[in-house]
């Protein structure tokens, strides 16, 4: 399964060609290329795709996925876990 | 009650795409695996969820291609009501789905593999890639973009703005499309036109410059599985399942896509967390078989549009006798075929007075327990399948996703380029680049391959027959 992770615009460079952000998915920044939402602004949040910025979402969108994704992460966390548990292994 | 988050999504961004070769006593290559940790458990958090949750949940989980997943839930959705959707709610769907298409299309030529045709395989990797490209083809670059903005416009014309609000339901579509929209839509259609007319015209002279490596780049037989309409045409909405030899002969014809279970296995491997789908019939692994662009325009007897269809024409003329594309270099060629078709009929669609009516969603309670949906995906066939209770309530989902579906062949793709690239003991130049540019013919859906701008990040590995490590390269 592909994970659309949406990572916080933290600042653009406007005098390069493609146009270049710098992206933090909780933390961790990335260059990206911004040249397919060339609207974006600091702040905003986009879907990236081979290093490319595919979408642009507000925060509140952003903040949905984000929770849905840690939600699932989490109950994965959970199960294998208990799957060590169970094979006697501590 | 609560869940406790426990780790960051972050931990899926820094992973590296890892590939290990396997040589045999006599040193040749024996084995080529490439090894895929991705995301899993998803299906299982879907249970318990309301049915109605789904197009909006897995749009937005699955956020490369939503589009394609809010369809092919939507139809879930159909099944479980047992309802027919109104025909303008299915035109409007149709159209929604093309526009998928060609935003990813789109992406996957002009961005994403254009940069290894037009610099070179060899050249210097720091220039290989989007910077590199709009250095020396600024032009090419920038239609590319406009290009995947007019399949952006459609979808936002469509869904609105947001494409993660479910625009699509069981039963049909919230929003009739909105009538003073359709001339702005067909004022693309001219540049799209010649945008994708130009691209194929660069392609088939990058066909001429790479005709010593095209053969090495994943070129085995297969079967190959998709959507075709009624008569036999290239679908992407409705249909029903083909499954055609390397040959070219249709083993398999009018398969109804949700007794997918029937014909297609899924098989686990320990060393990989992404499954490996098999055509039933043959078995694992022999029952390999391919999805996507190449497989959907070798399967199809025609295209209904007239410049698609004649691209068409051209493609089976380079499969000659065997009547069926082998070769997963020509991903690239069927992908802009339908990158063309995809321009085209959206222009039908928009001339097509049922797609501006005003009865677009029917409503229906819960009749059935189960219910499958399927589209044809950008990257291939996409099921989902979902069993509820009485009130809708998830208690079973499956998805098969197209990356999946192609796994067996992405790994066959590596093995066949590792054959021809190991030199002896150790990793000759230049192996790295096409190893990625093989696996890029499929144009994967992958967590590894996600963040790295315009690279895969790649870790290979090889190994001799006693398993110790002789070389590795890493990026």
């Amino acid at each position: 399964m592909c994970l659309a992770i949406p990572g916080k615009v933290l600042s653009i460079d406007r005098s390069t060609e493609p146009l270049m952000g710098k992206v933090s998915f909780g933390g961790i920044k990335k260059q990206v290329c911004l040249d397919w939402t060339p609207d974006v602004v600091e702040g905003e949040y986009v879907v990236v795709h081979v290093g490319f910025a595919i979408s642009k979402m507000d925060e509140e969108e952003a903040g949905e996925t984000l929770r849905l994704i840690r939600e699932v992460e989490g109950m994965m966390e959970g199960e294998l876990k208990s799957s060590t548990d169970n094979s006697g292994i501590s | 009650m609560v869940k406790t988050i426990t780790i960051e999504p972050v931990t899926r961004i820094e992973g590296h795409a890892k590939i290990t070769i396997h040589l045999d006593e006599q040193g040749t290559v024996s084995d080529a695996r490439f090894h895929v940790n991705e995301f899993r458990g998803f299906e299982k958090f879907c249970e318990g969820r309301l049915m109605w949750e789904m197009p909006g949940i897995t749009s937005r989980i699955c956020g490369i291609c939503p589009a394609s997943h809010l369809i092919a839930s939507a139809k879930a959705g159909d099944e479980i009501l047992s309802i027919r959707i109104p025909e303008t709610a299915e035109k409007l769907r149709r159209l929604m789905t093309l526009a998928q298409w060609t935003q990813s299309h789109a992406l996957s030529f002009f961005h994403l593999s254009s940069p290894d045709f037009l610099l070179g395989f060899d050249s210097d990797p720091v220039k290989r890639n989007v910077f590199g490209l709009i250095g020396e083809h600024k032009e090419f670059a920038r239609r590319g973009i406009r290009l995947r903005k007019f399949g952006q416009e459609v979808i936002e014309v469509l869904g609105g703005r947001k494409i993660h609000t479910p625009w699509a339901v069981a039963g049909g579509v919230r929003e009739a499309f909105d009538a003073t929209k359709k001339e702005h839509l067909l004022a693309w259609i001219p540049e799209a036109r010649e945008t994708v007319l130009l691209a194929l015209e660069t392609l088939k002279k990058i066909h001429e410059r790479y005709k010593a490596d095209i053969p090495n780049f994943g070129n085995f037989r297969s079967l190959f599985v998709g959507l075709v309409s009624e008569d036999g045409g290239l679908e992407y909405y409705d249909g029903t399942l083909r499954v055609m030899d390397g040959g070219g002969n249709i083993v398999a014809d009018k398969l109804d896509p949700r007794l997918y279970q029937h014909f297609l296995g899924e098989q686990s491997e320990p060393w990989s967390y992404l499954k490996f789908p098999y055509y039933r019939p043959l078995g694992y692994p022999k029952g390999m078989y391919r999805v996507g662009p190449l497989a959907r325009v070798n399967i199809c007897d025609y295209i209904e549009t007239p410049l698609a269809e004649a691209e068409r024409k051209c493609f089976k003329a380079m499969a000659g006798d065997a009547d069926a594309m082998n070769n997963s270099f020509y991903y690239h060629y069927a992908r802009l075929i339908e990158l063309l078709f995809s321009v085209e009929k959206i222009e039908q669609l928009l001339h097509d007075p049922s797609l501006f009516g005003s009865h677009i969603r029917a409503k229906a309670m819960i009749n059935r327990d189960e219910g499958v949906g399927f589209c044809e995906a950008p990257r291939g066939t996409l099921f989902h399948h979902y069993w509820v209770n009485e009130n809708g309530v998830l208690q079973k989902v499956n998805m098969l996703i197209a990356t999946a579906q192609n796994n067996l062949a992405m790994n066959r793709t590596v093995r066949q380029i590792a054959m021809h690239y190991v030199d002896g003991q150790s990793i000759a130049e230049g192996m790295l680049n096409r190893v990625e540019a093989g696996i890029r013919c499929f144009d994967p859906c992958l967590s590894c391959s996600t963040h790295a701008l315009g690279q895969m990040p790649l870790h290979l590995q090889l190994f001799d027959v006693k398993g110790i490590l002789l070389d590795e390269c890493v990026r």
